[in-house]
């Protein structure tokens, strides 16, 4: 097969699913909000659910015993159908439909994985870098936020990283309950069987998620820098 | 000086004390070695002296005040403490693990840059090599090295070492061994060293407590007078059936009065900075009587029989 069939067979293609013009005459009106909307939505919903993971995570780490029933409720949160828990949240009164029910069932989703990173993350701390830092006279203040966070930063990134793809996976859904981001493009692309709606809508919420995947591992390497050298001089 | 007056610890749960009744002082500029075999209390009582450990009964004093006069935390950023997973905080560079307490202390930058250096200089390591590295690009040796730095960095009067040369090989830690006690001969600090080593203990220290099963202290001296007399069969059977051979390490062939050796050539040349144990150990070795000290440019003889003699003097003259 020549490659200037192969070309048209393309085009051909391209112009039932993409529809370039479309593309760009709705720019600015339709496209750029949806991806801010989308950033707005996901950067909120992880911010405020590491603001919840960080202190409740300390907290566990010292109170061991707290750590099942919050392991528990959060692993709850986790398994509840995205839609199923959309569907309820618009029901509360007070929240309603728009994007703070579409953040509510985010920071939920993102809650276990915080969590579980950040008490992790502490936890491999080693004994004798705790016993030594005590020993030299630091606060158990100092010790937190000087050895414990600084050695759990890697790890508590590692799971950052892992909410903030899920959660804007997620998010596309939120616009089923009027969130906005991505996913009304999507809606909208189905509603009026235009698939290049669809198409880019479901394009950039991947390359987001790409993105922000590849960032977050690069800080998460930025913050090891002991690592990044060769082991083992002599 | 540090006293410990009927200190006991037991505890929460534990059917026995984990120490008990403990009295003894630590004279200043000493090296108080702690031994003992597993169990026996050594590292509860000395993670006591900077609270770490809180006692059940019983004080302790440092210089004639209770060790409970000020907080655990300001206690502790004025004695050195180096233990033997040394404990290096991995996500900082060798200068700033070894700047930790000047830093909590809030000494200006460029006298922690200096001290830093002089410390690195001191443990053997070229500060500009080291300077900036991670722990983990260290050997284990280094890292020891590093961490007798890092609880020397505010020059406290007292040190609290917890088998701070366990972690390397033997060839290794019997040089980390020679090099802090050249540095002490300096510095002359008060340091508590935990062991459960026996050759360690009387290479190290100058008073030798050894502590038993339940934190008890079976005989506290000097290790010369430990091994010439120890004073109960638990004793005598932890320094070893070798107590004899142990006292010759504790002395150097430096030190013995030796007379000239007329002749003799076939006899093996012995380093006068062997301790007396190497020495015999080396003329016995070639199968000889003997051997050929090398001092001031004059030939010496030394002879199994003087060492011999050795033993039954200091073995009377402190008995």
């Amino acid at each position: 097969m020549g490659s200037i069939q192969l070309a048209l067979l393309l085009q051909s293609l391209d112009q039932q699913l993409v529809d370039w013009a479309w593309i760009r005459q709705n720019y600015r009106e339709d496209i750029v909000p949806a991806v801010i909307g989308h950033i707005y939505l996901s950067f909120v919903s992880v911010a405020i659910a590491l603001a919840i993971s960080l202190p409740v995570g300390i907290i566990v780490s010292r109170y061991r015993k707290a750590y099942p029933p919050v392991t528990i409720l959060t692993g709850l949160l986790y398994t509840i159908p995205s839609l199923a828990l959309l569907a309820i949240l618009v029901v509360i009164p007070g929240i309603g439909v728009g994007p703070n029910a579409v953040i509510i069932a985010l920071v939920a989703y993102s809650l276990l994985v915080l969590i579980r990173n950040v008490v992790t993350g502490i936890d491999s701390v080693p004994a004798e870098t705790i016993d030594a830092a005590r020993g030299m006279g630091l606060t158990e203040r100092q010790i937190l936020f000087k050895v414990e966070i600084p050695l759990a930063l890697p790890v508590i990134v590692a799971g950052i990283r892992i909410a903030t793809v899920t959660v804007i996976g997620i998010a596309t859904i939120g616009a089923y309950i009027a969130g906005g981001g991505l996913g009304q493009l999507i809606f909208d692309g189905i509603d009026q069987n235009f698939p290049t709606k669809v198409i880019v809508g479901a394009v950039l919420a991947t390359a987001m998620a790409v993105v922000a995947d590849l960032l977050l591992l690069a800080l998460e390497r930025y913050l090891r820098p002991w690592a990044r050298r060769v082991r083992g001089a002599s | 000086m540090i006293e410990f007056k009927e200190v006991s610890k037991i505890y929460p749960g534990a059917q026995t004390p984990a120490v008990k009744d403990l009295s003894f002082e630590i004279l200043e500029g000493e090296i108080c070695v702690l031994v003992g075999p597993s169990g026996c209390g050594k590292t509860t009582s000395m993670r006591m002296i900077n609270r770490l450990i809180e006692p059940s009964s019983g004080e302790i004093l440092i210089d004639g005040e209770p060790n409970t006069k000020m907080s655990g935390t300001a206690l502790r950023r004025k004695i050195g403490y180096a233990i033997q997973q040394i404990g290096l905080f991995p996500h900082r560079t060798i200068a700033r693990n070894i700047a930790t307490v000047p830093q909590l202390l809030g000494w200006d930058r460029e006298r922690i840059r200096r001290r830093v250096d002089e410390l690195l200089e001191l443990v053997g390591m070229n500060p500009a090599d080291f300077r900036d590295r991670y722990p983990s690009e260290l050997s284990g040796g280094q890292q020891q090295r590093v961490g007798v730095a890092r609880a020397m960095a505010a020059d406290p009067p007292i040190m609290l070492m917890d088998e701070p040369f366990g972690a390397v090989d033997p060839i290794t830690r019997e040089r980390l061994q020679d090099e802090f006690l050249r540095i002490q001969e300096n510095i002359k600090k008060t340091i508590v060293f935990v062991t459960h080593d026996i050759d360690e203990a009387v290479k190290m220290g100058d008073k030798i407590a050894i502590l038993e099963q339940g934190g008890i202290l079976a005989q506290f001296d000097s290790p010369e007078n430990i091994l010439t007399h120890p004073n109960s069969e638990f004793v005598a059977s932890f320094v070893g059936a070798d107590r004899v051979l142990k006292r010759l390490s504790l002395l150097r062939v430096a030190d013995m009065r030796l007379d000239p050796a007329d002749g003799a050539d076939d006899l093996p040349t012995i380093d006068e900075r062997l301790t007396v144990r190497d020495a015999l150990s080396q003329i016995v070795g070639v199968g000889a009587t003997g051997g050929i000290v090398e001092r001031d440019g004059e030939r010496q003889l030394l002879t199994i029989k003087a060492i011999e003699g050795l033993l039954k003097d200091s073995g009377s003259a402190r008995g």
